[in-house]
């Protein structure tokens, strides 16, 4: 025997005599993931009915796993939005005119109808890149960036957070920070809050002149706490507490407010000089506050039934607004094969309003502080239902499709409605259809 | 705001203190690290998800961070 090979052969037996002795893994065994690609891809299609938005989107999530449990975490959306919104006019007996928010032209409602601005149209670039990895042997630190444009707004995004395990891996401690600066630019200008609609001009010009202000930002602040415990072999519970800080321009520079009657609640008319194109009846743009501090306890379950899971999760949200939320959310993944799976879901959801919402400003009234007519801040209800059917490929892919439909139904306090208003459409109620297919594959 | 972060952080402790009585041991994880026992199964369906909800009503966040990115609200 050659020298060599007795040296090996020597080192061989110590080796495995130190694996019996356990004394030769100074790191602790763990799973590894295997370093490579991992694309998350999915086209949604949202559609609103009544020719309201529509939302085509393209979603990826590319996640590229290094050694050590290390992850980088990159993500591209683009989403093209056409269609109408309400302009939080309210609706009347006989056609209504606005002008658009560019200040070039004007456009007219049906009586009946709700106002609806039909020159709605924008897309949107989303870029989220974030950093996760080990700190130490119980900690996880994930750094994140985050940016998006559309025509008229820009953000971009900071946020940080830390993790780390206790009572054998079976409670995670988290904390984390967000940092957002969004800048705003609105189509023809920045109008002024509480002041009356403009007149169009009729020329292809930007004019950002009269009732019109500069570009405007705003500053977003979020804390996140959150505890995830293990609480059986198949249940796992997460709590989180949000904080939530807004501040600067946290209007909608495209909606407005009817001022009416204070007897019979209609929108008091104009009567246009002639040659002057403009609206038929007095709006007034809206004005919210400049700060908003919002809270949220969200707890979230997961529970595993038999190869079934429960996904159940309940959020409450109060800001200083005045308005409160909750929403509860049920998914049930229904295994029907070892590849295919059924995903029902239903989400429950009901917000109070606003304190300074309002349908309407009373014409000859004082005019208050803040206001707006945006139905996103009224009292409503939404409720959505959906399902999901998601397979295994040959080449070991995921694929999903899900259909879902969303509806908000609001309500106007009866003692917020004057005189006609009691007898017409006081809320433009919502539905809408959400399909998305996805595919997962990895490289 | 200070009074909100003191809250958290007694949930926190009473939480870290009251909870190594729970939980399971190393070789009985088989189940929780499963795909489907995930807190986020799907994190596009997650991430849109947000993002529809974030446009149409005025809440957000919880799961995660809830704040900006959009001109819709």
């Amino acid at each position: 025997m050659k020298m060599s090979e007795r040296r090996s052969i020597t080192g061989a037996l110590a080796a495995a005599t130190c694996t019996l002795l356990g004394t030769s893994s100074p790191e602790p065994v763990q799973a590894q993931e295997e370093p490579g690609w991992d694309f998350n891809t999915a086209l949604l299609y949202y559609g609103e009915d009544n020719d309201r938005v529509q939302d085509l989107s393209l979603n990826v999530l590319a996640r590229r796993t290094f050694t050590d449990d290390r992850f980088l975490t990159l993500g591209l959306t683009f989403d093209t939005l056409t269609g109408a919104t309400p302009n939080g006019a309210l609706p009347q007996s006989v056609p209504q005119t606005f002008t658009q928010p560019s200040g070039r032209r004007t456009y007219t409602t049906a009586p009946g109808d709700f106002p609806i601005d039909d020159t709605f149209r924008d897309s949107r670039v989303a870029l989220t890149a974030a950093w996760q990895q080990p700190l130490g042997r119980l900690s996880t630190i994930n750094l994140g960036l985050s940016a998006s444009g559309e025509f008229d707004y820009t953000h971009l995004g900071l946020n940080a957070k830390i993790s780390r395990d206790f009572n054998n891996r079976n409670t995670t401690l988290s904390a984390g920070l967000a940092f957002a600066m969004d800048d705003l630019d609105p189509v023809g200008g920045t109008p002024i809050g509480l002041t009356p609609m403009r007149n169009a001009d009729n020329d292809d010009d930007d004019d950002e002149g009269g009732n019109r202000g500069p570009t405007e930002s705003k500053d977003i602040l979020d804390f996140v706490f959150g505890v995830t415990q293990v609480i059986s072999r198949n249940l796992l519970m997460q709590v989180n507490y949000s904080y939530s800080d807004s501040s600067g321009y946290l209007s909608d520079p495209y909606k407005i407010l009817s001022a009416v009657d204070a007897v019979t609640g209609d929108v008091v008319p104009i009567t246009q000089m002639p040659g002057i194109d403009g609206p038929s009846h007095l709006n007034y743009y809206e004005l919210r506050p400049d700060s908003r501090r919002k809270h949220s306890l969200y707890t979230q379950a997961k529970y595993y039934m038999d190869g079934k899971v429960l996904d159940a999760s309940y959020r409450y949200m109060t800001d200083d607004w005045e308005i409160d939320s909750h929403t509860l959310e049920l998914r049930f993944r229904w295994p029907l094969s070892d590849s295919r799976y059924l995903e029902p879901h239903l989400r429950f959801y009901t917000q109070s309003a606003a304190e300074f919402y309002r349908p309407s400003l009373i014409d000859g009234d004082p005019l208050p502080e803040y206001a707006s007519a945006d139905y996103r801040l009224g009292d409503f209800d939404a409720i959505t239902a959906g399902m999901k059917y998601g397979w295994k490929t040959g080449g070991g892919n995921d694929v999903s499709v899900r259909l879902e439909l969303y509806k908000q139904s609001g309500n106007v306090s009866s003692s917020q409605l004057i005189g006609n208003q009691l007898n017409r459409d006081s809320y433009p109620d919502l539905n809408a259809i959400i399909f998305q297919f996805a595919y997962r594959f990895g490289m | 705001m200070r009074h909100g972060m003191l809250t958290a952080g007694l949930i926190l402790l009473g939480t870290i203190s009251g909870c190594s009585s729970m939980g399971v041991e190393p070789w009985e994880r088989d189940i929780l690290a499963k795909e489907e026992m995930q807190l986020t199964t799907d994190p596009i369906e997650a991430t849109t998800d947000d993002h529809i909800y974030f446009s149409k009503e005025a809440s957000s966040g919880g799961r995660g961070f809830g704040g900006g990115g959009c001109g819709c609200n």
